[in-house]
């Protein structure tokens, strides 16, 4: 056990995951992948090659001291570290992930700080934590001033964005989410649970769990950050399905082909998916052995595969159809 | 990682541990200008450390509860910011003043070290784990302060940034120690300096922060030691201070370079230097998997370590120079 | 694409038509963002109707984005939140139109290093995520020309497409200032290039929008003498020379705004609804509108003069 992993029990741990296209032409390979990651000169960066391309970077941490949102208004001080680290799949989807967890109580004043560097993640309150209002709070977001979480995996994200290996270049256009998520204790005995997955503003999704007890919260993160990535791919991919346009006229507007691409503008507008992005689902591929049931809830109901599945048959279908020279084309293909 | 028959190296990072003393206790930090004092400089200094050496092992065998206390002693030379002489020269002469004041340097470590290690940068691996201390109302955005190459134990003064057009601008604010009782003691460190030409150069605090994270076994590159002792196997010293190892162990039955805990025994025109050591140390983020096997030994021995590191490094000051 | 909305003077109707082009773009299926650097007056959401939506922005703009006080300047989605009762009814087929809105009542500010990163930064998000990005910039050699000639020049941009519109009035002193913001000493021209651009590339993607045209044959003036339309006339033959002359000709010229007299009374997005159902806009200004709107990705209106 980690100093400070062992006692106190943490009884809320919370984390939010920031997910986007990684703005290059190209995919980076592994060593890039690496090079990308390497946050800290004497740390690895975590490589892996099956059962998909996969690296992250080592945590690196953010020291807070500032009040806790929560939802009933009780502004209850607490300090401490925030982690974050960053993970690339397949050289192409980008994330961000900042997490920390809670004990129920602590000192009612500020200890050297030394004390909570070596609890790494680790936020501690001032007096008794109020769980509930501030897992509340934190899924709600603050007021200005609270702990924000999603700036520290923001912050990661800006930084990582700003790296000269990336040339700008994306292949498509995409918008990035974020995935805020609480994890609260589950009733001794009981198995990990997700109460509510929400998908709130345009780019906001916020996910609420219960967990036993010895779940380690940077296992959380990594489902979150799981779930993130598949939430993210069923998101973009069902925005290019909405922005094609049915039919043979190109949309006047977008940039005009050049002169070399004379595709139909469908097909130029579902390349990109085929290229980048179809060959990045993989649900549970690097989810704790424990946490990995809570997908059977989403595949259940709304459907992640289901919907999935479909859409990459809508644009597979697009593609055979358009393949098809025209004039020997019946009916105009709808997607 | 959730198939246990299948398994990646590069998936599952690890971290090797180091052995471990009780204390490692250092006999002095020298410059090239200390050497350039001739010996009767160093005979000075070891008759001055001798009785604070003797405090210190009585200290160490107390904590250990009755077993023999592991203790190590070392020697740091400056050959980063000045040289002088050769190691061929010195190095005999520093051993033999120490014999005659009857102690004995098991280790002896070439400042450069601590910035280059071999091939692992360490300074700068160091540098990229600092965290800095929160003064309160951080919620989670860099601070407006942040200084790239200076480190602080607190709020320094709003910088004077010129406001919106039409804004007010901000009076003067005093500088905010984070953790001060009361009244502030506001320290600044510069932990680096750049020449136009891209050179960096390492302050003296920040390297002498690594090397009580050495001392402490908390340094790692990649999961390996940093500056593992070399056995001092030759006869002689070599004429280059780059010929001669980072470390080196001087006695070959010498307890363990790294220890738990550490002891300098310094003439008191250091007391600067180390408050702004302490400083860096109580915001450096160290390996957690090399902190964790410290705690583990540790508790195996049944001996009391500080949670913070920063607490674990003590001092001796001796008046006069 | 990014586009840079320029004006050497203020009351050219630079904030107004740039925010119809981006509106325009928009009806067309373009997800557009327009992003308010008109620092010393940011009032972009006056003429999206989006009054409402700007009320607690007033520390998360783009002056608090820029200065470091938040990380995620504030965005409003305007089909969503604006006022404006036909603009709600978001069109189908529509691509998104999103405006970033500056802090209410911020002001004009020195831009330093970090403050260009995060300009960077902002326009590479924007990049990646909209097909077209209207930049209104505060009007004369500004801050905010300053530090997007920066940002482009910056490596991080080296591949983000980007051209400039400036706007000017058709009158003597608006057609020599427009030229010198842009051909002058400290102009945008020998700006850029002092910040990193070619000189060429960065002249090729610098076109001219005359706003505010009044036209000597509209019904507006039909009711004047013969001597009035003849004054007109050689006035308007002056300017023309005047701006050749001045490097700012027919040649360079994207597009012409017309006279419009709602423009004149309230600076407002003008719709279809405008000219066809209740007919308080004129039909050629939303034409002008939409042609120029077209015109800024056709790249044939961009070949080097």
């Amino acid at each position: 056990m980690r100093p400070g992993e062992s006692a106190p029990h943490a009884v809320l741990a919370c984390g939010e995951v920031r997910t986007c296209l990684l703005p290059a032409q190209q995919a980076l390979d592994s060593r890039a992948a690496a090079q990308l990651l390497g946050l800290r000169a004497d740390e690895r960066v975590l490589l892996s090659e099956r059962p998909n391309l996969y690296g992250r970077s080592p945590d690196i941490l953010t020291g807070v001291d500032c009040p806790l949102p929560s939802a009933n208004g009780s502004r209850v001080r607490a300090v401490g570290t925030v982690a974050a680290r960053a993970s690339l799949t397949e050289g192409r989807v980008l994330q961000s992930s900042a997490y920390f967890r809670v004990p129920a109580a602590g000192p009612d004043h500020r200890r050297p700080w030394g004390h909570y560097l070596v609890r790494p993640g680790v936020v501690e309150p001032f007096g008794t934590l109020p769980r509930e209002a501030v897992a509340q709070g934190l899924l709600a977001g603050g007021r200005h001033g609270d702990l924000d979480v999603g700036l520290i995996a923001g912050g990661l994200l800006t930084r990582l964005l700003r790296h000269p290996l990336l040339d700008q270049r994306p292949p498509l256009k995409s918008r990035p989410t974020r995935l805020r998520w609480v994890a609260l204790p589950a009733d001794p005995g009981d198995g990990p649970s997700i109460e509510r997955f929400t998908l709130a503003e345009d780019e906001l999704r916020t996910v609420r769990l219960r967990v036993p007890e010895d779940t380690r919260s940077a296992d959380v993160a990594g489902l979150c950050d799981d779930l993130a990535l598949h939430d993210w791919l069923l998101t973009t991919v069902v925005r290019i399905l909405d922005g094609i346009r049915l039919g043979s006229a190109p949309p006047p507007a977008r940039p005009r082909p050049t002169a070399e691409d004379d595709r139909p503008p469908v097909v130029r507008a579902l390349r990109p998916a085929v290229d980048h992005l179809l060959h990045l689902w993989m649900p549970r591929a690097r989810v704790a052995e424990q946490l990995a049931p809570l997908w059977d809830v989403l595949e259940e109901r709304p459907g992640f595969t289901r919907q999935w599945q479909t859409l990459v048959q809508r644009i597979r279908d697009q593609l055979t159809l358009h393949a098809i020279p025209s004039p020997h084309r019946e009916v105009e293909p709808v997607p | 990682m959730t198939d246990a028959v299948f398994r990646e190296t590069t998936a599952e990072p690890r971290t090797q541990a180091v052995p471990l003393s009780h204390l490692s206790l250092e006999l002095g930090h020298f410059y090239m200008e200390d050497f350039e004092a001739g010996p009767e400089h160093l005979r000075h200094h070891f008759d001055r450390v001798r009785p604070w050496v003797e405090a210190a092992r009585t200290v160490a065998a107390d904590r250990a509860g009755g077993r023999r206390p592991r203790i190590s002693t070392c020697f740091l030379i400056d050959d980063y910011f000045t040289r002088f002489s050769s190691p061929a020269e010195l190095v005999p002469l520093l051993l033999a003043e120490a014999d005659r004041a009857g102690l004995v340097v098991d280790y002896l470590a070439r400042e450069s070290a601590c910035a280059d290690a071999g091939k692992v940068p360490v300074a700068e691996a160091v540098a990229g784990r600092l965290v800095e201390e929160p003064p309160p109302g951080s919620y989670g955005i860099r601070p407006p302060a942040t200084q790239t190459g200076w480190l602080a134990n607190g709020e320094r003064s709003p910088v004077a940034r010129a406001p919106q057009a039409m804004k007010k601008a901000t009076a003067w604010q005093p500088p905010k120690e984070t953790a001060a009782r009361r009244h502030s003691v506001f320290l600044d460190v510069e932990l680096w300096s750049d020449t136009p030409g891209g050179h960096r150069t390492w302050s003296c605090p920040f390297l002498a922060a690594v090397w009580q994270l050495a001392r402490l076994g908390l340094l790692r590159n990649q999961g390996e030691p940093v500056l593992v002792p070399h056995p001092h196997t030759a006869s002689g010293f070599p004429e280059d201070w780059d010929e001669l190892p980072p470390l080196i162990r001087l006695n070959p039955r010498a307890d363990p370079f790294a220890a738990y805990r550490t002891c300098s025994v310094l003439p008191n025109r250091f007391l600067p230097v180390e408050h702004a050591v302490r400083v860096i140390l109580d915001q450096t983020e160290v390996d957690p998997e090399a902190l964790r096997q410290v705690t583990e030994r540790s508790a195996r021995e049944a001996v009391a370590v500080p949670d913070s590191v920063a607490d674990r490094v003590s001092y001796v000051f001796y008046a006069g120079a | 694409m990014l586009v840079f909305a320029a004006s050497d003077k203020g009351g050219t109707g630079r904030s107004v038509t740039s925010a119809n082009l981006a509106y325009q773009r928009a009806l067309t299926g373009d997800h557009v963002a327009y992003v308010d650097f008109d620092f010393g007056s940011p009032t972009a959401a006056a003429v999206f109707d989006v009054p409402g939506a700007m009320r607690g922005t007033e520390e998360r703009g783009l002056h608090s984005y820029l200065e470091g006080d938040v990380t995620e300047p504030a965005r409003i989605d305007v089909w969503r939140q604006t006022e404006h009762p036909l603009l709600r009814a978001r069109p189908n087929q529509s691509g998104r139109l999103v405006l970033f809105p500056g802090d209410a009542g911020g002001g004009e500010f020195a831009t330093g290093e970090d403050a260009l990163e995060r300009c960077a930064d902002l326009l590479l998000r924007l990049h990646g995520e909209f097909d077209l990005v209207v930049v209104d910039l505060s009007a004369g050699r500004s801050y905010a020309v300053d530090m997007v000639l920066a940002a482009t020049a910056h490596p991080r941009m080296r591949y983000v497409p980007f051209r400039w519109l400036v706007f000017h009035r058709w009158t003597r002193q608006h057609v020599i200032a427009a030229s010198g913001l842009v051909h002058k000493e400290n102009g945008i021209i020998k700006g850029g290039v002092d910040r990193g651009h070619d000189e060429q590339t960065l002249r090729d993607n610098i076109r001219f929008v005359r706003a505010a045209v009044p036209d000597p044959e509209s019904p507006l003036w039909a009711q004047g003498s013969p001597a009035q339309a003849a004054w007109m006339q050689a006035c308007d033959e002056a300017l023309r020379r005047l701006a050749a002359e001045h490097r700012i000709g027919d040649s360079v010229v994207l597009g012409v705004v017309p006279l419009e007299p709602i423009l004149q009374w309230r600076e407002q997005l003008i719709t279809e609804e405008d000219v066809l159902a209740t007919q308080i806009a004129n039909k050629e200004t939303l034409e002008a509108l939409e042609e120029i709107a077209r015109r800024l990705t056709d790249d044939s209106h961009w070949g080097r003069p």
